[in-house]
């Protein structure tokens, strides 16, 4: 059961991550953001869920969606850190040299495959790592639904699997491919099954409640934390944006239908949980009001330091290939 | 000093790693069981957590060292064919040469990639002959050495496991194989990279060779050298860095070049110190470099690969041609790789004790 204040934190961290989204894609339409955005904006329940409460020496990987936003600013990386970097300032997590390629190891974030898929044998390697040093760490692995295509996730359960490595597995299922809905690529209709073959518990939540994301997430942590090995959680959910902020829309050769999205804008995680707290007693409408102000100042006030912030110096480039 | 064979080289190197720094682990396909790398010795020393056996799954296997890297520890992937790193091409040539640049320097990955590479197998075919080096050489954020002495070896792979960089060392599958052998001291010792070594002094041109090919150059310098032909050569021991000026310190002296590589010429390792020694030393070239080589084909399989790869009558061919020499001195082929031996005794995994 969670407490009032763990609900109150989950609850903040999903409004921090939308307004964070929201500054994010106006930095896309503004040209402040170099390169692109794929805003996350309705599935923030899932990496909220999962990675709120994790041990600052537990390791994450996310899907490219929101790079990482709803796994690295509740993990502790900051958001001058997130938005200066995709800024391309000095100041950004990367000193500007990664923008998408958001990392951080002091919060036991490596990084974000270009590759899509490519960090599942990753996670398999820190999996081993956090084995071998036995300080009950575990890796927290959530990628998008497309990227369980890749043989990568294959050969890292296997491995996991085998070696009944501390690693939760999430499906971060939002039901798109960039244009191509991703039940014309599996078989079958949940992905979670593919924990079976694996000999590994599978289950599936729905993406849009924080709370059952984060129960079921929590059983797998304490499982993997006691030595059991992994898990696989795949969390429904849905993409409301087009794959990145400002493209076509499409579903295969056509358009996608308002009709199709509009019950999911309805099932928002953000207003969902909201509605509960509220409801529950644990929020009053002051609170709801606080906690929008104070994320709305926060996400601001780093927007304005990211534009502040110089750019990085060019003789940087020679100095990080190489560890001297 | 003491006489060792190669695989002594290595297996001392990990031993000796592996007991100075218990992050020190060794992960890749039949570690637990190679009858050659892996003496029972190490397994019960070490236990099969720090000797980590794997199903066929290349880009886990060197996804699994990345990221254990990525966490702290120094893993080596070990793969007796370099060949198969190709299947992992993303975990190798993004994220262990990448990830460190792309962020920052926020990320460390002191992962060590030992592999053996070339052909000569008397029949390995196109997936299990080849010379990779071109390929890694090629991709910035990777170190890369290249050693063909059991002291060059030893000292080399102590020094990659111990840098906080991803490396690459390769070692030639058929100097393991065949059993050959050379001085290492007693005591501990490491080699920086970066440092070229002279294998043979000689005054009238020099042979850059890498790999088996130095090995072979050898042999027909000695054979020359009945000539009346006094050669030089020249073994980088690490790609990257490279260490260009020792080169060209040499051709100042000897005013000629060949450059002996068993990759594929085209885009090869040798090109690109062909490439790098023009920009620098072209002035102090008598006759244009010469660069011997694997064709610009795949490997043949079984007897045809002879047809492929570079041969010590090419060398002696190359070196007669950079000195003006119309005659051709005939060499004899290298024992080593003298017809009769099955792959598996190639590869010493022949019934004699290696």
């Amino acid at each position: 059961m969670l407490t009032k204040e763990q609900k109150m934190k989950l609850y903040t961290n999903l409004v921090r991550v939308r307004k964070l989204d929201e500054i994010m894609v106006k930095g896309v339409l503004s040209g402040k953001v170099c390169g692109h955005w794929s805003s996350q904006k309705g599935q923030e329940a899932v990496g909220v869920g999962a990675t709120t409460f994790l041990r600052k020496d537990d390791y994450i990987f996310f899907c490219h969606r929101g790079h990482g936003i709803t796994t690295v600013i509740p993990k502790g990386i900051s958001p001058r850190a997130f938005i200066a970097e995709h800024f391309s300032k000095n100041s950004g997590a990367c000193q500007g040299m990664g923008c998408l390629h958001v990392a951080d190891m002091e919060y036991g974030a490596p990084g974000l495959s270009g590759s899509l898929g490519g960090d599942f044998v990753l996670a398999a390697g820190m999996g081993i790592a956090a084995k071998m040093r036995a300080k009950g760490q575990v890796v927290v692995c959530i990628q998008g639904d497309g990227t369980y295509g890749r043989g990568t996730f294959h050969e890292a359960a296997l491995m996991a699997a085998n070696w009944k490595l501390p690693i939760v597995w999430g499906v971060e299922n939002n039901q798109y491919m960039v244009f191509t809905p991703t039940s014309d690529i599996f078989p079958k209709e949940n992905m979670a099954d593919l924990a079976f073959g694996y000999g590994m518990p599978g289950v599936v939540v729905d993406g849009q409640d924080v709370v059952a994301v984060f129960e079921a997430f929590q059983t797998a942590i304490e499982r993997a934390r006691a030595g059991e090995g992994p898990s696989l959680i795949e969390c429904k959910t849905y993409r409301i944006e087009p794959h990145t902020y400002g493209m076509v829309d499409k579903r295969c050769a056509g358009l996608r239908s308002p009709e199709e999205i509009e019950p999911w804008v309805k099932k928002d995680p953000v207003n969902l949980f909201q509605e509960r707290l509220l409801k529950e007693g644990v929020l009053t409408q002051a609170d709801v009001d606080r906690i929008d102000r104070e994320a709305i100042e926060e996400m601001e006030e780093a927007e304005r330091f990211a534009t502040e912030s110089p750019a990085p110096d060019p003789q940087i480039l020679k100095q990080v290939l190489y560890w001297k | 000093m003491r006489e060792i064979k190669f695989v002594q080289a290595i297996i001392e190197a990990l031993e000796e790693e592996m007991t100075r720094d218990e992050t020190v682990f060794i992960i890749g396909l039949n570690v637990q069981a190679d009858p050659i790398l892996t003496p029972v010795r190490l397994v019960e020393k070490f236990g099969t957590k720090r000797l980590r056996e794997v199903p066929i799954a290349e880009p886990g296997i060197l996804g699994c060292g990345v990221g254990a890297a990525l966490a702290g520890y120094r893993p080596i992937v070990h793969s007796r064919f370099v060949d198969f790193f190709m299947p992992a091409a993303d975990e190798l040539f993004h994220k262990a040469a990448k990830w460190r640049y792309i962020h920052g320097g926020k990320v460390t990955i002191p992962v060590t990639f030992l592999a053996g590479i070339g052909g000569y197998l008397g029949g390995g075919g196109p997936e299990h002959s080849q010379c990779l080096e071109g390929y890694i050489m090629h991709t910035p954020g990777l170190k890369l050495a290249i050693p063909t002495t059991p002291y060059d070896l030893k000292g080399l792979l102590k020094t990659a496991i111990r840098d906080n960089n991803p490396t690459v060392v390769l070692y030639h599958r058929i100097l393991v194989g065949a059993g050959t052998s050379g001085l290492v001291p007693e005591e501990e010792y490491t080699i920086p990279f970066g440092q070229a070594d002279i294998k043979r002094e000689g005054k009238d041109v020099t042979v850059v060779a890498t790999g088996l090919m130095v090995f072979m150059t050898l042999q027909v310098a000695d054979q020359l050298q009945e000539k009346g032909l006094d050669v030089e050569v020249l073994d980088p021991r690490t790609l990257e860095p490279l260490d260009i000026e020792t080169i060209l310190s040499s051709v100042k002296k000897t005013h000629r070049l060949v450059i002996v590589d068993e990759d594929t010429l085209r885009c090869s390792v040798g090109a690109e110190i062909g490439m790098q020694f023009m920009e620098k030393g072209f002035d102090y070239l008598d006759a244009p470099i010469k660069r011997v080589g694997a064709a610009n084909s795949p490997i043949p399989g079984g007897f045809m690969e002879c047809y492929a790869l570079p041969q010590p009558q090419d060398i002696a061919d190359a070196i007669t041609e950079v000195l003006g020499i119309k005659e051709s001195f005939q060499v004899k082929p290298l024992e080593l790789l003298k017809p009769g031996r099955h792959m598996g005794e190639r590869l010493g995994y022949g019934k004699k004790e290696n």
